[in-house]
């Protein structure tokens, strides 16, 4: 018997088996054709189901069924995933005159949302029971809506947190938080004392505090961060970039990251006016240090003497164009920031070319001091 | 009578089953067992040639023996408890719990065996990782799938070692007989390892990290190794060796290393070769010194092509026994046996003759340069190179003529 929903699958079973020959023909073959062929059999295979059970349908005399039976069920009610759906619908609208990272954070709700929704409908119709229908769906969805609630619970905490940090000034940001957490110790040493605080208002404070965070957050991101990154950023000194002028805002203290000191390739010191290399494997300073062609070599810059000094690898030269047909020879050079006595900065070269593809060779030298220079060779 | 003929074809199946499981038990024993007897083999981590390895040996011979009695005393033992109290249909027997002399015993004995091998073990590791001694130093740099040697010229490679300008050269690492040699080992592209057994133990070699391995030899001669990190789809194709020289010779490797590039005579087939070279295989590989017809210098750019950014630097790449990262010998097998065979007194003057004309192994290098992907897997298929941005990762197939070849070859022989 060809029941009302078997007629949909049918037809869909039909159209994509017409659609594939057409893709075939069109196509010569390919996985499009395939992929319909795929989608023709399944939705027959439903179709040959949605027959075999008449659509689910409770025969006409069976009268105690009107009542009972899972299909006659109403619904939960209270279904927050239309209007989840239509929100996720306008994030996708709103992505796609705006930006592509806007459609796929819509693409991806939306498709949450519908699968929400489906999985919801599916299980208040699973059986007449509707605590045993929240169990089924809760089977379903809970390993997937548990985890996923989880990290988006840790990303909102991170990222206001991170906001409130980047626009507060650094001393304003150390305190806030240690505010924050004395504020949390302590609340959770008096619920330790008070083991009758209901659960309800444990949750409630808790979401008002996260409320709250994700309030301040936005607001704050809005606002911008604080105006020494503002202006650092806009000088870019967080990229190594080729000698120019020097950073203002440029961190002489950095720490930079533990795995470029602890595999240096050289640590290149100035002391008393003089130049001199230390390198893993060799006793003694050295005035000429051989670097790898073609590999990321570390190089740390410390600064022993009076004054502010930078460190410069000259590695050659390129040819530059101005535009118009001008051309002109730009030296390749990696540097350091201006390093105060004491302090340490590192540098990260990548030389393509072998020193001897250079007349004047490749160097490390210290702007203003005559003489301050090790020989880099690359072989 | 049914059942007892049931009970007959059961036992009979068992002891078939029990019979198959001996046979084959007794197949794999005395397959080890002759696979331990192999000749021919230069990996064997059971004979050192050099003191880094003699540490490891002096280490892992008196662990082994130990483990080897203990082994054999667990095994008798259960194999006699299975057998005594194999089930015959008695009654189980008394079950006891707790004895504690017994298991002080038997807590105390086996905490004794590890602290003997812990406390020398530590020891090894120590005088291993030592490299405040060190007479010389070599950078290792290992690419998909080859691994470059360079001799930095600096410190103590240029004040006792006579290196006055850096060395470079892959496949085979050459040190001087009785010197320290440290290996500053890292790479350029994925993990690899580095190990020669009879020199001494593994190293891996990581992009952005440099990693310190001693190496010594006791004796001239060449000592296999491979990559013992899987490194992508040519990894089992990344091997290298170690050759071992007297003090003389390897003062004469090293002049010849630095020696200026000597053009091939014109008219020529090698200047053929030459100029095919610098057409064909220059825009990776380095040779020293070779220049363009106005006299400007020859710069290969690698970083251009590869995804590692470098190839092997082929100046002098005739005074070496093999290429393609090793996976091939330069030799035939008859001047291969020659050089490896050779004792120590002559191994230096057969190792330095480098590759004649006579003894090239033309079958490997010829379908080597007619399409190198072919012999070696090296993802070099121009039409799947997104993901790499265009590079490839070995060399790809040049499409080269037979005539092409052999000029290239008698260009390349020269190389030395």
């Amino acid at each position: 018997m060809i029941t009302t929903s078997s007629k949909l699958f049918y037809g869909i079973g039909g159209v994509a088996f017409a659609a594939a020959i057409v893709w075939m023909i069109a196509n010569n073959g390919g996985s499009g054709a395939v992929a319909l062929v795929f989608v023709a059999t399944a939705s027959i295979f439903l179709g040959a189901i949605a027959s075999y059970v008449r659509d689910g349908h409770v025969l006409s005399t069976d009268t105690e069924q009107h009542d009972s039976a899972p299909a006659a069920q109403r619904g939960s009610g209270r279904s927050w995933f239309p209007l989840g759906t239509a929100l996720s619908l306008g994030t996708v609208i709103v992505g796609l005159v705006t930006s592509p990272g806007i459609f796929k954070v819509g693409v991806a709700l939306l498709l949450a949302m519908l699968g929400e929704w489906l999985i919801q409908n599916w299980s208040d119709r699973a059986s007449s029971d509707p605590s045993y229908n929240e169990r089924v769906r809760g089977r379903v969805v809970h390993p997937l809506e548990i985890p996923i609630a989880g990290a988006l619970l840790l990303a909102i905490i991170v990222l206001s947190s991170s906001r409130i940090f980047l626009a507060l000034s650094k001393n304003a940001g150390a305190i806030v938080f240690s505010i924050i957490g004395i504020l949390v110790l302590f609340f959770g040493s008096v619920l330790s004392i008070r083991r009758g605080t209901s659960v309800r208002f444990v949750g409630a404070v808790c979401g008002v505090v996260l409320l709250s965070l994700s309030v301040v957050g936005v607001v704050l991101a809005l606002d911008g961060e604080r105006e020494q990154l503002t202006e650092a950023a806009e000088e870019d000194h967080f990229a190594h970039r080729a000698c120019g002028v020097e950073a203002e805002y440029s961190d002489k203290h950095a720490v930079r990251a533990v795995s470029a000191k602890s595999s240096v390739a050289a640590t290149v010191t100035l002391k008393d006016g003089a130049l001199y290399a230390e390198m893993d494997g060799y006793s003694g300073p050295l005035t000429s240090i051989t670097l790898q062609r073609s590999l990321n070599s570390s190089i740390i810059f410390q600064n022993e003497d009076e004054g502010e000094h930078r460190m410069v690898v000259t590695y050659g030269k390129v040819v530059e164009s101005l535009g118009g047909g001008v051309e002109r020879e730009a030296l390749l050079q990696a540097c350091t920031s201006l390093v105060t006595k004491g302090g340490q900065q590192g540098v990260v070269v990548n030389i393509p070319k072998p020193s001897f593809s250079s007349t004047e060779g490749f160097s490390i030298t210290v702007p203003g001091l005559e003489g301050a220079s090790v020989e880099v060779l690359v072989p | 009578m049914k059942k007892m003929f049931n009970q007959v074809g059961e036992s009979m199946k068992s002891a078939r089953r029990w019979h198959g499981a001996a046979k084959a038990a007794i197949a794999v024993s005395a397959l080890s067992f002759l696979a331990s007897c192999a000749k021919d083999a230069p990996q064997d981590t059971w004979q050192p040639a050099g003191p880094n390895a003699e540490k490891i040996d002096n280490l892992q011979r008196p662990v082994f023996y130990v483990a080897g009695v203990v082994g054999v005393i667990v095994f008798a033992a259960v194999a006699w408890a299975m057998y005594r109290y194999r089930d015959r249909g008695q009654a189980i027997p008394e079950q006891t719990h707790g004895k504690p002399a017994l298991e002080i015993v038997l807590t105390v004995i086996p905490v004794l065996i590890l602290l003997g091998v812990a406390v020398p073990t530590a020891g090894t590791i120590f005088e291993l990782a030592k490299t405040s001694d060190t007479e010389m130093t070599i950078n290792v740099t290992g690419q998909q799938w080859w691994w470059e040697y360079d001799y930095p010229a600096s410190g103590s490679n240029i004040e006792e070692f006579g290196i006055t300008a850096p060395i470079v050269t892959s496949g085979q690492l050459v040190i001087p007989e009785n010197t320290k040699v440290l290996l500053r080992v890292t790479s350029r592209d994925v993990i690899h390892s580095y190990w020669i057994p009879k020199l001494n133990g593994k190293k891996d070699s990581v992009p952005g990290r440099v990693h310190l391995l001693r190496m010594e030899g006791s004796q001239p001669g060449i000592y296999a190794g491979q990559c013992t990190e899987f490194c992508g789809l040519s990894h089992s194709y990344m091997r290298m060796e170690a050759v071992v020289l007297s003090r003389a010779d390897y003062d004469k490797w090293v002049a010849n290393e630095l020696e200026e590039y000597t053009a091939p005579a014109a008219g020529t087939e090698a200047a053929v070769g030459e100029s095919l070279f610098i057409q064909q295989c220059s825009r990776c590989h380095q040779v020293n010194g070779l220049a363009n017809s106005d006299g400007s210098l020859i710069i290969s750019a690698p970083d251009q092509y590869l995804v590692s950014g470098a190839a092997p630097n082929l100046t002098n790449l005739m005074t070496r026994n093999t290429f393609a990262g090793a996976s091939w010998d330069l030799l035939t097998p008859e001047c291969r046996n020659n050089v490896w065979n050779a004792d120590s007194a002559d191994f230096g003057e057969r190792y330095l003759a480098g590759v004649s004309s006579d003894c090239l192994n033309q079958k490997d290098l010829r379908e080597w340069l007619r399409n190198s992907p072919a012999k070696k897997p090296m993802y070099a298929d121009p039409t799947k190179l997104e993901a790499s941005d265009g590079k490839y990762r070995g060399m790809p197939a040049l499409g080269l003529t037979e005539d092409q070849i052999n000029s290239i070859i008698a260009y390349l022989l020269e190389r030395k």
